[in-house]
């Protein structure tokens, strides 16, 4: 047995315990898992952006052989209640009520839902359904009438923008500055899997099979909408086909799900389309910013201003405010940041991988660039003289920060010294090269958390947390958490995760799920280690402490070397199973953050929301593009990552997640815009054939460096890092095209016709 | 609702598309029944008679009359590469596909490419141990895709995967892995 269990807890690289179900096509995600005769929906959504619906003519439609039901507001008997904004203490991405009335509030609304015998016939009867409407103008955000602006402090619980000091002041009187707008665009998560739902009741009991990021969330949000006990309301997701933020808060689609399945007494089926998926989930809202940052001669920082305006819908403020981040990156004494939402006939923008830090990291990190030229100064030194033990607004400590280290690291691998710093100066033929760097940040965000362990007499363990796997490892990371925990070899653990019938865990979202799951797991595993060793008194480790003992390698352990198998050990404990129910509130989350998980609210804490210090992951991030002299194809040659991100858990997801946030960060820099016709205030673009994602070709070498860190603020020691990756990159790639080009890219993406 | 390309939809119903436009009085055909029609499968190596909607894809028959929903809807328009099958040995789009055509065909699907004794083809074996995967839902059709691509004589080269792969997106971004699984992979798919 010891043998099967080396390398196999907090820190070992096993092949994912998921994996063999993942590559013989029987992991099952939502729209997999089979119902009875089901019914099948399809959306019929807005074509206008902003009016009234003033006629939905079902004749053709319902002519259709098959057609059950036709949903759309002039039949809806007020059946869907408010779920309320996440944001504002509810739970959907957006607080319109579907299907309320005959308003029109955005592009690619839901209008009506078709249901049918097939997907063949609901789909031929959707398109034939006549809806006519009363187009208003509408406003689509920047650069169109009729958008309303106001002050993100006035408009958004909670948010604070940065004073400190004067920077307006220390800006003018400062011997070296810049000053710079940015713009960042329209981005969708666009996960594989499509936005699925499938409904059904049994007994007034509901079933949602649906693809999400928070079931306990799901279930409470669609039970206020129902007006049902959340204990009536079962959803299952056992797996997830990527979600990036897109499945963090309910959408409209899975309440009117329910109601068809209820008004039809039979399951339905949803499998939204793609162009659909543009519209009834969220997305990345776009910024504007302007930057200006001063510096003395030797590159000491001595102002910084940070202002963005990001667009969201007419009733939601959802904030991007990056400059809560920004504002703390580097050491300066004096700091002014300021964010202000723009609304408009938009649908509600959400989180989408790192929310905050993408887009305005891109910003600060171009700026620093920028900045670093006009010093004539090497774009790492800048960062090397600004870099501090203290968070910049409040004074707070870092729990621990790696940033240099990375950059020494990673510039070593990279080869950054082969750099020379002029721009234009660095040539392959009829390629242009640029090399060029950012640093990158993640808030290690904390959530509280509860799991259920059992362990049976045959010395198997099973954890019950209702976490999420949407492709980070999670099956595999809560398993090492206990194969640690328990001293057991993985294929002893069984995980159960993805059910609302499981006890809560948190969002998957803002990185939280390794740090806060694998937490409360051991927590479990220490209480039923304790009540093992409790037990220990007539057996061979007779007279040993108690807190001495631990379980490893299948034993319980003395530290004189002194052993007892653990299902002898356990056979002293209990006759049958131990079974230990855990909890646990991160330092410096409220009391409050258990009665709040179990009511499905997304409450993170900690990252850069401590009251007594901050804690987050850095990197330095290095790229190396070339620019076609001639055609400005431009292409990311090679790109490396160094990170600092605490404790890792596994190493090869660890690895596999930042890898896949620095292509993100490619597709952040060269590819991905949801592009607009402005004067409709409709997307374009709403496919993954012109909605440009990195395909395989699009990248080139990368390497992955992960650096040791031992953070002692939390027990463990771990800091989330699947949004690290693709922080600062698209800022490394404009770099980079800078120093091939000497042309300063600062609205993304950077494509040819930015460069001829 | 979008209107949807031309191509294969257009053979659903003429005009259909055009119904989707506001305030499109378009002279469409009356809507009519589509009686299903039988049809032999041969999938995996077993045939599977099964009666269907004509304008059912090949996709859709797997997924919804079949149980085999090894093979994943991403676009449902060819644009992802999540429904990638072998058809004689050739990876095809089952989205793209109707069931109809595929008659007479013998389709290969994730399924069926475990020996009887769950041995893994070394092509799955390759993707475990390269971690050529994140969230999974990608992954039966770039194992297809990948197998079809060493199968095509494109995997000479670290580039020419990347090229002839590229038609298979995986938003996790697990593509340098997806390579070095292949690389591995195929000189175990000549052995074999």
């Amino acid at each position: 047995m010891p043998e099967g269990m080396i390398g196999q807890g907090i820190g070992a690289s096993p092949v994912r315990v998921d994996g063999r179900a993942k590559v013989t096509g029987a992991a099952h995600y939502a729209s997999d898992m089979a119902v009875p005769n089901p019914a099948w929906a399809f959306l019929v959504t807005s074509a206008i952006a902003r009016g009234r619906v003033t006629a939905i003519d079902e004749t053709e439609a319902r002519r259709v052989p098959g057609v059950l039901d036709i949903l759309h507001h002039g039949n809806m008997r007020g059946e869907v209640q408010e779920a309320g904004f996440f944001a504002g203490g509810g739970y959907a991405g957006s607080s319109l009520r579907p299907l309320e009335d005959d308003r029109v509030h955005h592009d690619g609304e839901i209008v009506a839902v078709v249901l049918a015998e097939s997907y063949e016939t609901a789909r031929e009867a959707a398109y034939r359904l006549q809806v006519r409407y009363a187009e208003e103008q509408p406003s689509a955000g920047f650069d169109t009438e009729g958008a309303e602006a106001r002050d993100a402090k006035d408009a958004v619980q909670g948010h604070e923008d940065a004073e400190v000091g004067d920077a307006d002041a220390a800006f003018a009187a400062a011997p070296v500055k810049i000053e710079a707008a940015y713009e960042t665009p329209t981005q969708h998560h666009n996960p594989i899997e499509l936005f699925t739902t499938t409904a059904s009741w049994e007994n007034g009991r509901l079933t949602i099979l649906e693809g999400s990021q928070y079931v306990h969330g799901l279930r409470n949000g669609v039970a206020k909408q129902l007006g049902l006990d959340p204990s009536l309301v079962r959803v299952e997701s056992p797996f997830i086909g990527g979600a990036f933020g897109s499945r963090g808060s309910l959408t409209q689609r899975t309440a009117l799900i329910a109601v068809a399945a209820r008004r039809l007494n039979r399951p339905v089926k949803l499998v939204a389309t793609r162009d659909q998926g543009f519209t009834i989930a969220t997305y990345r809202a776009e910024t504007r910013q302007r930057v200006k940052l001063a510096a003395n001669p030797d590159g000491t920082l001595v102002a910084f201003v940070h202002e963005g305006t990001e667009v969201s819908s007419r009733p939601d403020p959802y904030k991007v405010a990056g400059t809560q981040t920004t504002a703390r990156m580097y050491a300066c004494p004096n700091i002014r940041t300021k964010v202000t939402i723009l609304h408009a006939d938009r649908n509600t923008p959400g989180f989408m991988r790192s929310p905050p830090e993408v887009p305005y990291m891109f910003g600060l990190e171009s700026a620093m660039d920028e900045l670093a030229h006009a010093l004539g100064m090497d774009p790492i030194e800048l960062r090397r003289v600004n870099d501090s033990t203290h968070e910049s607004v409040k004074g707070l400590p870092w729990t621990s920060r790696g940033l240099m280290r990375c950059f020494d690291a990673g510039a070593e691998a990279f080869g950054w010294k082969d750099r020379t710093p002029q721009p234009r100066s660095m040539r392959d033929g009829d390629w242009l090269v640029g090399y060029g760097c950012a640093s990158t940040i993640y808030p290690t965000h904390l959530g509280a958390a509860t799991a259920r362990v059992t362990l049976t007499p045959d010395g198997r363990a099973r954890v019950q947390t209702a976490a999420h796997e949407i492709g980070t490892g999670t099956y595999t990371v809560v398993a090492q958490a206990a194969a640690e925990g328990l001293g057991l070899p993985l294929e002893k653990v069984l995980v159960e995760m993805g059910s609302s019938e499981l006890p809560p865990s948190p969002v998957s979202g803002g990185s939280n799920v390794t740090a806060s799951v694998c937490a409360v797991v051991m927590k479990a595993c220490e209480e039923i280690r304790a009540r093992i060793a409790a037990a220990a008194g007539q057996g061979p480790l007779q007279g040993r402490d108690p807190a001495t003992l631990r379980l490893a390698e299948g034993s319980l352990r003395a530290p004189d070397g002194a052993a007892e198998p653990l299902t002898e050990a356990m056979a002293r404990a209990s006759n049958g199973a131990i079974e230990v129910y855990a909890e646990n509130i991160p330092h410096g989350l409220p009391e409050g953050a258990l009665k709040s998980l179990y009511q499905g609210k997304p409450a993170l804490g900690a990252g850069l929301e401590g009251k007594d210090r901050v804690m987050a992951a850095f990197g330095a991030e290095f790229v190396e593009v070339r620019v076609h002299s001639r055609t400005a194809e431009t292409r990311v040659a090679r790109i490396l990552g160094a990170f600092a991100a605490g404790r890792i858990v596994n190493p090869r997801t660890a690895r596999s997640q930042l890898m896949g946030g620095l292509i993100w960060g490619i597709g952040s820099a060269l590819h991905e815009a949801t592009e607009m016709d402005r004067k409709r205030a409709r997307y374009v673009n709403d496919n993954i054939a012109e909605y440009l994602i990195p395909v395989n070709a699009d990248v080139p070498k990368l390497d992955v460096l992960v650096l040791e860190e031992e953070d002692k603020a939390t027990p463990l020691g771990i800091k989330g890092l699947g949004e690290l990756g693709n922080v600062g990159t698209n800022a490394a790639i404009a770099n980079a095209v800078f120093h091939a080009t000497g042309k300063r890219i600062r609205t993304l993406p950077i494509r040819i016709e930015s460069l001829l | 609702m979008t209107p949807p390309p031309l191509g294969r939809r257009g053979l659903f119903g003429a005009g259909a598309a055009m119904a989707a436009l506001p305030d499109a009085i378009a002279a469409q055909p009356a809507p009519q029944e589509h009686p299903a029609m039988t049809h032999t499968l041969r999938i995996n190596g077993r045939a599977h008679p099964v009666a269907l909607d004509p304008r059912v894809t090949l996709l859709d028959a797997l997924r919804e009359h079949l149980a085999l929903t090894g093979a994943k809807k991403g676009c449902d328009q060819g644009q992802c590469g999540a429904c990638t099958v072998l058809l004689d040995g050739r990876r095809v789009l089952a989205c793209l596909t109707l069931a109809a055509a595929a008659e007479g065909h013998e389709i290969t699907t994730i399924e069926g490419l475990a020996g009887p004794d769950g041995a893994l083809h070394p092509m799955q074996q390759a993707f475990l141990d390269h971690d050529a995967y994140q969230c999974g839902y990608c992954t039966p059709g770039q194992i297809m895709s990948a197998i079809g691509c060493v199968q095509e004589g494109h995997a000479e080269s670290p580039e020419d995967i990347r090229e002839y792969m590229s038609g298979n997106l995986c938003r996790c971004a697990a593509y340098p892995n997806i390579v070095a699984a292949i690389e591995a992979a195929k000189p175990q798919m000549q052995k074999a």
